[in-house]
């Protein structure tokens, strides 16, 4: 089958304004869109630039908005599509530094800000600090992120406000407050009740759609902001 | 130079959230409906009230119209039913997982609400 891309096009060196070039390919319906990006960069325009690692859905690199909506590109195929006709945009809200690379050093400042790190100052055991399967279930879904930022990057909040922590920060901080073994849930919920907090998250559920594990991100955050009003974590 | 990380309200608005992003469209126009609403109406009875102006009764037929009645009492239901679901899902995250059913669950209700009112107020419109 023939697959036609409309791509979004910018590089800050050819003096040109950012527009969209158009590829028309032949495909099998078993495609993913990552392969098609290849097979235009391989054969047809060497110049596009894209991020992919390991293409299997785990290193988060290829987050891409395809047909309007955030998606890893190693995850769609051509079959999952709609139309025949495919348009690939950056993500919004980050700075775009070449056609679908956009600079994720702004996401990543909001994600430290959150204290994405596991803290116990108690003297460590002589094996594994163990821990329930009940216990361990409380946060398993958040453990899941792999910081391809499309869930912060489908929230109109974000979009708008440079400030907000965004969706990819409350869900990695919720990974840590709900972990029974960590010390710091008090210090990260005090960060996330700041102004530019988890009350800029207004239940849009554009980051829940996007996220490509499945996290209930929404629910996470809300989570979170119940913890916050209640002031413990139950 | 990389290209700024704003989001311009078309290049938003073309991303397809679907029905939960447009709930949140609807909730803010509603919401701006009914500001609009009461504006108008505090606008209108303090010049017709304390400046007995003749623009006060011209404001008070753009509200009062047939048309403006029908969006502003969509807004308020709208934004009464829709802000009625959010608050359950804050007090309950783990309902969230059933977003999509409680939006369904909130047409049912909108829907019959809002024709029930309409068919009322279009019968008494065209009574004069």
């Amino acid at each position: 089958m023939q697959v036609t891309l409309k791509i979004f096009r910018y590089n800050p060196e050819d003096g040109r304004k950012k527009h969209y070039d158009t590829f028309t390919l032949d495909a099998d319906p078993t495609d993913r869109i990552l392969d098609l990006l290849e097979q235009i960069k391989g054969s047809e325009d060497g110049t596009l630039g894209f991020r992919r690692a390991c293409a299997h859905g785990v290193c988060g690199s290829d987050a891409i908005r395809i047909n309007g909506v955030n998606r890893l590109a190693c995850k769609v195929l051509v079959q999952d599509l709609k139309s025949r006709k495919v348009t690939i945009e950056p993500i919004l809200g980050l700075p775009i530094e070449k056609d679908l690379i956009i600079n994720m050093e702004p996401f990543f400042d909001h994600y430290r800000s959150v204290m994405p790190y596991f803290v116990n100052d108690d003297p460590p055991p002589s094996k594994e600090r163990l821990q329930s399967p009940e216990d361990r279930e409380r946060f398993d879904d958040t453990t899941k992120c792999i910081l391809c930022a499309a869930c912060s990057t489908s929230c109109p909040s974000y979009w708008v406000n440079e400030e907000y922590v965004g969706p990819a920060a409350i869900v990695n901080a919720h990974r840590f407050i709900f972990d029974n073994r960590d010390q710091a849930a008090s210090e990260r919920l005090e960060i996330l009740n700041e102004q530019f907090g988890v009350y800029r998250c207004h239940t849009i559920f554009n980051c829940t759609d996007a996220c490509p594990r499945d996290i209930q991100v929404t629910q996470a955050i809300g989570e979170v902001k119940k913890a916050i009003v209640n002031g413990r974590l139950d | 130079m990389a290209l700024s990380r704003k989001v311009g309200l078309i290049a938003g608005a073309k991303y397809k959230g679907g029905g939960p992003m447009l709930s949140w469209v609807l909730h803010r126009i509603s919401g701006l409906g009914i500001i609009i609403f009461v504006t108008l109406h505090v606008i209108a009875s303090f010049l017709t009230q304390q400046l007995g102006s003749d623009l006060g009764i011209f404001v008070n037929t753009i509200y009062e119209s047939i048309y403006f009645q029908l969006f502003i009492v969509f807004c308020a239901i709208f934004h009464g039913v829709n802000g009625f679901r959010i608050i359950l899902l804050d007090i309950w995250p783990r309902l969230i997982r059933y977003q999509k059913e409680s939006t369904w669950i909130e047409w049912f209700v909108i829907v019959p609400l809002y024709g029930l009112i309409v068919f009322i107020m279009i019968q008494r419109f065209l009574q004069g």
